[in-house]
């Protein structure tokens, strides 16, 4: 589990696996909070001004994502309120609306010069001129729960993901409702470089060394690729299992997309 | 039925070409007439097949209307004709059928691309349009990605390994380095090719094709037309199509091209022979490991002794059992993307009729084929042609 969690009664922290001052490659507020709704049961949150803390605008409303990838609800009257710490990168879940005292948590050894180069590369693609793909946000909304809840469709018993619309009989396929299995088989891998990677990414690509793709088989058979988060702690082996968190995906017309990424499961 | 005859065919050097589309679009135009032995004028013309993917977007809209008014073709009834990497491959398949229907008698069948006078990041981003946008790009994968997977898994799956790319690499740039038309006109070592710069795991730079400007254009007729044109035409004896799902993941199997397979068997039949007589094949070699494939998927060798049969040198000119791409393929006579295809069929006209340089004629050349595939394989088109009916 990449993300550090502390509980303490009603009160739960969470940073992220490199400590309270970085966040990761791909990570920010938002993934922290996500990771550390899924470790936690089902139950719903006031979001109690998180937003202001939010280096980038996602793509997608916050409840949406939250909705989506963790099935929390957002509420004014929730059972939680959600705090970040004013400097570091904790969020808390806790039953009080009063700023609570802030753990200790571990930092792994990283290079400041990486996480310097990275943190302006997101700015530079979240507020540059678009080179990348368009996916508009209305495109994300409708995929959503299939982009970040894993549902997938079932046509003739089958599960059908990533969505389609009418089977090879011509019939409409139901809307994606069925919850595939978070984890998955390696299939195959490969490791761009920048000169391989798509130009969303071709900006982060030589700062990381490089960007890891997965394609990976569920268990309810259905494929699909991803990019590799955490892929300097571990390498992809074909027949090795991934699990999946909610990363930052690429930045765009001054919007940060999210969507999952592959953790290889020893890492 | 009507038969297809192919009377001219021409193209430009593709590389980094310094005229813009008009200019190399007149250019193949202007070749391919002059290859008539006995005449044609551009006002003759009845349909014209145009294949780009408009790369850059400079001319995105009514490509085929502007290029063909800069060759002499005004008033021609005319259409840019786009499946990515295979859009000559599929204006050529349409050129075919208009014929073949009885709609037109007299029809060109071309390509074009403009790929170098672009910054790195409008490239990169046209580069990868023609794949899965939603699920596979955002994934990080453009087609030097999914290649590589696939490359991968190959290797898993067979008996084979990345050296087997390196022969197909090392073959094809020996193949271009006398082709007068070839963008990368060097040969590269085996040691060379195994240690090149790593593009995507387990690809290299050596198992990639450049990107290229380029144009190509073919002209057909109808049967009772060609000897007014040539006494030496060649037929279009055979064409099929077939497509797949866009991205890989949705493939049943990643490690064979089912729109290949299905697009082979169409013009196999069609033009009436089996892989066993084919002489010689430009295939889509966009990455090394697509050649590899697609000598399983064209029935070169069984599925699984696609590395077998580079390693083996079965693909060498006037070696092996068939000559794959004589030319040099993508990898080293150059992709310009649109123009591809018929750049395919250009290679085989002049084979077929032994017009190329004479130290690249493969030898009692009967029956050629071309294979143009859009992207990782969503799209593929297949032709058979010969010297005799």
């Amino acid at each position: 589990m990449p993300a550090q969690i502390y509980s303490d009664g009603n009160q739960h922290f969470a940073c992220s696996q490199y400590g309270p001052k970085w966040p990761g490659p791909d990570g920010d507020r938002i993934t922290i909070l996500l990771a550390l709704l899924k470790e936690l049961p089902v139950g719903t949150i006031n979001l109690n001004g998180f937003d202001e803390h939010l280096e980038f605008t996602p793509s997608v409303a916050l409840q949406e994502i939250i909705k989506a990838g963790t099935n929390w609800g957002v509420k004014g009257d929730a059972s939680f309120y959600l705090h970040t710490h004013q400097s570091d990168y904790i969020v808390a879940l806790t039953d009080s609306e009063d700023e609570p005292n802030w753990p200790p948590f571990d930092s792994l050894e990283y290079d400041f010069q990486v996480q310097r180069q990275l943190q302006h590369q997101w700015t530079v693609e979240v507020e540059g001129v678009s080179q990348g793909a368009y996916v508009s946000q209305a495109q994300h909304m409708l995929s959503i729960p299939s982009r970040l809840g894993l549902k997938a469709q079932i046509d003739k018993g089958q599960a059908v993901w990533p969505p389609r619309q009418l089977n090879a009989t011509g019939q409409r396929i139901d809307s994606a409702s069925k919850q595939m299995t978070e984890s998955a088989t390696i299939l195959t891998w490969t490791r761009l470089s920048a000169a391989g990677a798509p130009s969303e990414f071709s900006g982060r690509a030589p700062i990381l060394d490089g960007v890891s793709t997965v394609l990976v088989q569920f268990e309810e058979g259905p494929k699909g690729v991803f990019m590799l988060a955490d892929d300097e702690l571990g390498s992809p082996q074909i027949g090795g299992k991934v699990y999946f968190e909610i990363r930052r995906l690429y930045g765009q017309d001054g919007m940060m997309h999210y969507g999952l990424k592959a953790v290889l499961s020893n890492s | 039925m009507v038969d297809v005859a192919m009377v001219g065919a021409g193209q430009t050097k593709f590389g980094n070409h310094p005229l813009g589309l008009k200019g190399m679009w007149a250019e193949a135009i202007e070749k391919a007439i002059q290859s008539v032995d006995h005449g044609f004028e551009s006002k003759d013309v009845e349909e014209a097949f145009i294949g780009s993917i408009a790369f850059g977007g400079s001319q995105l809209g009514n490509t085929a209307a502007l290029l063909t008014e800069h060759s002499g073709m005004e008033g021609v009834s005319v259409r840019r004709v786009e499946n990515a990497c295979a859009s000559s491959g599929f204006a050529l398949r349409d050129a075919w059928m208009a014929i073949k229907s009885g709609q037109a008698d007299v029809v060109v069948a071309g390509g074009i691309e403009k790929m170098n006078d672009l910054s790195t990041s409008r490239k990169r981003y046209w580069l990868g349009v023609s794949g899965d946008t939603e699920w596979e790009r955002l994934a990080g994968l453009t087609f030097p990605g999914t290649y590589a997977l696939t490359a991968r898994r190959y290797f898993h799956e067979f008996d084979s390994t990345h050296d087997d790319l390196v022969h197909v690499s090392v073959k094809n740039h020996m193949h271009g380095f006398e082709n007068e038309v070839a963008h990368l006109r060097k040969q590269v070592s085996f040691e060379k090719a195994q240690s090149g710069f790593m593009v995507a795991d387990p690809l290299t730079l050596y198992d990639c094709c450049p990107t290229s400007d380029g144009a190509s254009a073919v002209l057909l007729v109808a049967d009772h037309l060609a000897h007014q044109f040539t006494d030496t035409p060649v037929w279009v004896k055979g064409s099929g199509a077939g497509s797949d799902h866009l991205a890989l993941h949705d493939r049943p199997s990643i490690t064979q091209l089912r729109a290949t397979q299905s697009a082979a068997t169409k013009a196999y039949k069609t033009a009436g022979i089996t892989a066993n007589d084919v002489d010689l094949a430009e295939v889509h070699d966009c990455f090394t490991i697509a050649e590899v494939l697609a000598t399983e998927d064209l029935g070169f060798t069984p599925r699984g002794l696609g590395g077998k049969f580079a390693r083996d040198g079965e693909g060498r000119r006037n070696e092996g059992s068939v000559t794959i791409n004589a030319s040099g393929g993508l990898k080293s006579k150059g992709h310009p993307l649109g123009a591809t295809g018929t750049g395919q069929a250009v290679e085989i006209f002049k084979q077929l009729r032994h017009e190329v340089e004479p130290n690249r004629q493969v030898r009692d050349a009967e029956v050629g084929l071309t294979h143009n595939v859009g992207g990782s394989g969503a799209t593929c088109a297949v032709h058979v042609f010969g010297r005799q009916k």
